[in-house]
């Protein structure tokens, strides 16, 4: 293993790990971070970077040691070298910018100290005689290779980063408003958090933004063709890196700074406007037509040298291992959030079960949907619940990160099915260049910030959007021709008149008791809403029916209120088929969840509605209306419990349902989407 | 300003950076005394950028100048003096001029710090230092004047490969330390205590398996006077004392102990090594590595870590034999005395300066 230490601490140089430590996880080694190096302030985007690399103290064995920014030396580093105990065999290879000889040999005598033998120290000042930015810590050096750039891009992508420049001109984000709206670039700002509180302010808060650190500066590199950058200087080590790579990387640069830093710095860059309103001019007119002869003569500048990480790897005795080519089978990884119950699971696996066996498909998946897939015959890799947290909520998704960026490799396919979309998923799919599709689902609930759920809809290649029922539900709420509507995902099961007799002679067996009529109540687990007073009331209803049976149906895994155990005709059933209960009940009362209103309907099951309506759910009210309002459902509010007893009694003694099933029967369903889907995602997978 | 001292003796000049906080400033408080008998002495300090701007003067010298009643001259743009003598030019290393200009008949450069670490490596840029010196010194000899054989060797294979050799004689007899501290008897019995003390930097200490070595479980108490990355680096052990630097004087820690044993990281070594010589004159056989030893002759016991089991085991299990090393190290200790200090250097006040009258 490979340890990658700074030193002196601070967020800045913890930076200078992170992108030291990614680039040569890219070259095919083993790195890692000691975790005490984590600051404490590190951020959401940092913990990220960093949780595939940081370890504990002595966990792993070190076979190679680079120390990062020799030129100053703490205890803290010292005390990381002196406590590994490191064979006299592990090479150490420090680099430095070593304004004197007395510094060069200072770190040179301090890591001896430590190490009890030398150390290969580099003076980066040799190589590098006007670094990009010459008060960084990190050796800026890249891995130098020419690199098939918008395989899959109609345009390029330009990539902006703002630096110091002022916002207070109006017509600046006028100006990056027009240039995000053309179509011959797709345009990103890299921004301050400063900048990006003032774009959200503005009209023009629907600008493409990104933090420094949003994404890692490899990753950025990856994303971006044309990079243009402003302001005074470079702004801090992860812009450096992240300009350093993609020119190592065959993209351009154009340096607009006020300085022009990259230019005097010898970087095969191209000098640009120093004012953004002439760079829509400049790059249209100047760069992107000539992408290929910009990069061929860059390619032949021998800054390239100064740049180069292999000499790094040279000084340390490795050898980069062969890159990876072909995977032997690109693959397509469904990640369902779970959110309340098992909905986007069972939806994704409708899909997989209509794509071709010759796919390869697998989830990823929290611990409560991973029967319901496993039985399916798929695999499955589980993830971590969300932890009710305050120090680390978010923890969890972390782990999924690692987890998706374990399994998935480049131009493998993942698609995802929830509203929010995770840092993990945006990351990996930015991070593994992924093919990617996003199943969402519309009615979503008023006050949901339309700006906030679409925020990362760009990372996506393809946006499925599984119809709702009913024509006045299906929102638009984002446009282009990588949004597909498709029919009513559903999960359609078939049971004969005699398999239903079948079930309920065998649940009369199993609870020991005969009954005439059935009551099921599928009201949620408790967690968006708590409907246990609704069933406390259904329960204590059914109680004085010695001939009624009823069943509290909930996901396996879902937490049960204790209260509901304490009735002798109510019974808890935790199962994966819930539908064929319902097809054997009198009576179904159910929450208004999108799976449960379309199993209804699409089995024609009357059913008593109470929607849930926490505020992350979709809107159930809207849902249970469009039904009622067809005369196909009861639809019943949380508060309204004369209401539910009087139709649950009046469905049970005067089969007060007949009217609602002569109206499901009637009803001309629309075409179910699964299929389209899978032929989408299908489709989806087989591009490169 | 008169120079303190004799009249009609030499003038002579010191140029100090009194702000070192080890065995520098305690070297040159322990000289003063002796060269002031031999001279007319001034004292001239140097604001290095080594140690910032400030005027602190190092407790132990102050001390010495206050009992002599001689005054620090800070930052004089001339020094006049038949004798220069410049301790520790290692002070110079942050900086690329010394704003001083010396004129003196002999110059006397006393090289506290090595220049070389074991293995070869230079200690600090002494070409850069020894420039300084030299571009702002008028003088008819310039010396180097080691202070140990180990610190001599690394002066002289140093010269050997630089260009500025020439410029530079190096002094025959070693500019030692005077240890003239009490003499205390050895224990009755000894046992198996075991201890070192020493400032906490990296450098004063071996690697964890040597400390491991010289500090077992089996012993009947280690303790680790300066301890202070040990503990922040959360090095521990059920087994050892582990103190901060000053936590307890260093009486109460040679109470604590019957035998010091001192190791440094392979890669530094000590210049001359007074804290070697307070153990001797503490009563105490010292156990060290032989370049350590190399200054002391027989007064201490020279080996690696892995031997430092049977070596303590034998003189526990023979009181008598461990009362001979302490009386042969503390004997020793004589060569290190103001007397022979004086001798050495009345000689270097008295060399001809090998110029024709």
């Amino acid at each position: 293993m490979i340890y990658v230490e700074v030193g002196t601490r601070s967020l800045r140089s913890f930076d200078t790990q992170l992108i030291f430590a990614e680039q040569l996880a890219a070259r095919g080694f083993n790195v890692c971070i000691d975790a005490d190096y984590l600051p404490e302030d590190a951020g959401r985007g940092r913990i990220y970077e960093a949780a595939k690399f940081l370890v504990d103290p002595g966990e792993n064995k070190a076979q190679t040691v680079f120390v990062l920014g020799a030129e100053e030396i703490d205890d803290f580093l010292l005390a990381s070298l002196r406590n590994k105990q490191l064979a006299p065999s592990v090479p150490v290879v420090a680099t430095g910018r070593f304004m004197t000889q007395q510094s060069y040999i200072a770190a040179k005598a301090r890591l001896a100290y430590a190490l009890g033998r030398e150390a290969q120290v580099i003076d980066l000042t040799d190589f590098q005689p006007r670094p990009v930015l010459p008060s960084t810590s990190s050796p800026l050096v890249a891995d130098v290779r020419p690199v098939l750039r918008r395989s899959k891009r109609v345009v390029p992508n330009v990539t902006l980063v703002l630096g110091s420049m002022e916002l207070d001109n109006p017509e600046t984000l006028s100006c990056f408003s027009r240039m995000s709206s053309q179509s011959g670039y797709n345009l990103k700002l890299i921004v301050s958090g400063a900048q990006n509180e003032a774009i959200k302010a503005s009209p023009f808060h629907d600008l493409p933004t990104y933090l420094y650190t949003g994404l890692s500066p490899l990753t950025l590199a990856i994303s971006t063709d044309i990079l243009a950058m402003f302001g005074n200087g470079i702004a801090g080590v992860r812009m450096a890196a992240f300009a350093v790579e993609l020119i190592a990387t065959g993209g351009v640069a154009i340096d607009c700074t006020d300085d022009e830093v990259l230019m005097s710095s010898g970087a095969p860059a191209l000098l640009g406007p120093k004012t953004p309103f002439a760079l829509d001019g400049y790059l249209i007119g100047n760069v992107i037509g000539n992408v290929p002869q910009i990069v061929e003569q860059a390619s032949k500048s021998q800054w390239l040298h100064t740049v180069d990480i292999s000499r790094l790897e040279t000084a340390a005795g490795l050898t980069a291992k062969q890159r990876q080519s072909e995977q032997d089978k690109r693959k397509t990884l469904f990640f369902p959030t779970n959110g309340v119950g098992l909905g986007h699971a069972q939806r994704c696996s409708i899909i997989a079960r209509e794509m071709p066996d010759t796919m390869t498909k697998m989830f990823a998946a929290f611990p409560s949907c991973v029967p319901l897939v496993r039985r399916e015959g798929i695999d499955c890799i589980p993830l971590v619940q969300r932890a009710d947290t305050k120090t680390n909520s978010d923890g969890n998704d972390v782990l999924t990160y690692r987890r998706l960026g374990a399994v998935l490799q480049e131009n493998d396919t993942l698609v995802f099915d929830g509203g929010y979309v995770f840092d993990s998923v945006y990351r990996v799919i930015r991070e593994r260049k992924l093919s990617a599709a996003w199943i969402r689902r519309g009615l979503w609930p008023e006050g949901r910030s339309r700006q906030t759920m679409l925020r990362r809809e760009s990372v996506f290649d393809r946006v499925i959007v599984p119809s709702e029922a009913f024509d006045e539900l299906n929102d638009a709420y984002s446009y282009g021709d990588h949004v597909h509507y498709v029919g009513p995902i559903v999960r359609q099961v078939e049971q004969s008149a005699a398999e239903k007799e079948q079930l309920r002679a065998r649940l009369a067996e199993r609870f020991g008791r005969d009954f005439k009529q059935l009551v099921v109540s599928m009201l949620g687990g408790g967690v968006a809403s708590d409907r246990s007073a609704q069933l406390q009331a259904i329960s204590g209803m059914l109680e004085a029916r010695d001939d009624c049976l009823h069943l509290v149906v909930t996901w396996p895994g879902s937490t049960v209120q204790p209260a509901t155990f304490g009735w002798k005709n109510t019974r808890v059933v935790q199962t994966l088929e819930a539908t064929k209960l319902s097809l054997a009940a009198d009576v179904v009362i159910s929450a208004a969840g999108y799976n449960s209103v379309l199993e209804m309907l699409y089995h024609r099951i009357p059913a008593i509605f109470i929607p849930q309506s926490a505020p992350y759910l979709d809107d159930q009210e809207r849902r249970a209306a469009a039904m009622a309002d067809r005369d196909l459902c009861a639809a019943i509010t949380e508060r309204e419990f004369m209401t539910l007893e009087r139709t649950v009694a009046d469905w049970l003694d005067h089969d007060g349902a007949e009217f609602y099933r002569s109206a499901l029967n009637g009803f001309e369903l629309p075409k179910t989407g699964a299929v389209k889907a899978a032929e989408l995602l299908t489709e989806l997978g087989a591009r490169i | 300003m008169l120079a303190f001292g004799r009249s009609n003796t030499p003038t002579i000049a010191y140029v100090i950076e009194p702000r070192f906080s080890g065995g520098t400033s305690a070297a040159v408080a322990a000289e003063l005394p002796v060269a002031a008998e031999c001279g007319q002495v001034v004292v001239h300090a140097i604001t290095s950028r080594t140690f910032g701007t400030n005027q602190h003067v190092s407790p132990v010298l102050r001390q010495v100048l206050d009992d002599l009643n001689i005054p620090i001259i800070w930052d004089a743009p001339r020094i006049s003096a038949d004798f220069v003598f410049l301790h520790n030019p290692s002070f110079l290393k942050f900086q690329d001029t010394l704003g001083t200009r010396i004129i003196a008949r002999e110059l006397y450069v006393i090289t506290h710090e090595n220049f070389l670490r074991p293995g070869g490596a230079e200690g600090f840029d002494v070409s850069s230092c020894l420039s300084q010196i030299e571009a702002s010194t008028i003088s008819l000899r310039k010396t180097l004047a080691p202070i140990s054989p180990f610190n001599r060797s690394g002066v002289v294979d140093w010269l050997a490969t630089s260009r500025v050799a020439r410029q530079w004689d190096v002094l025959g007899s070693d500019w030692f330390n005077i240890c003239e501290t009490e003499v205390s008897a050895p224990c009755e019995t000894p046992q198996d205590r075991r201890g070192r003390h020493s400032r906490p930097g990296f450098e004063k200490f071996p690697v964890i398996a040597d400390l491991d070595s010289c500090f077992p479980s089996h012993s009947q108490c280690n303790v680790i006077l300066g301890a202070d990355a040990l503990l922040n680096a959360r090095v521990l052990r059920a087994h050892w004392t582990l103190l901060p630097f000053n936590a307890i004087t260093v009486q109460e820690f040679f109470g604590m102990i019957d035998f010091f044993v001192y190791f440094t990281a392979p890669t530094w070594q000590e210049s001359f090594g007074r804290v070697v010589a307070e153990a001797v004159a503490a009563g105490k056989v010292v156990l060290t590595n032989p370049d350590t030893g190399a200054t002391f002759g027989n007064a201490v016991l020279t080996c690696q870590p892995s031997q430092v089991d049977t070596i303590i085991a034998d003189l526990i299990a023979q009181p008598q034999k461990y009362h001979d090393q302490v009386a042969r190290s503390q004997s020793a200790l004589q060569n290190y005395s103001a007397g022979k200090f004086k001798a050495m250097l009345s000689g270097v006040l008295s060399a001809d300066s090998g110029v024709n009258k």
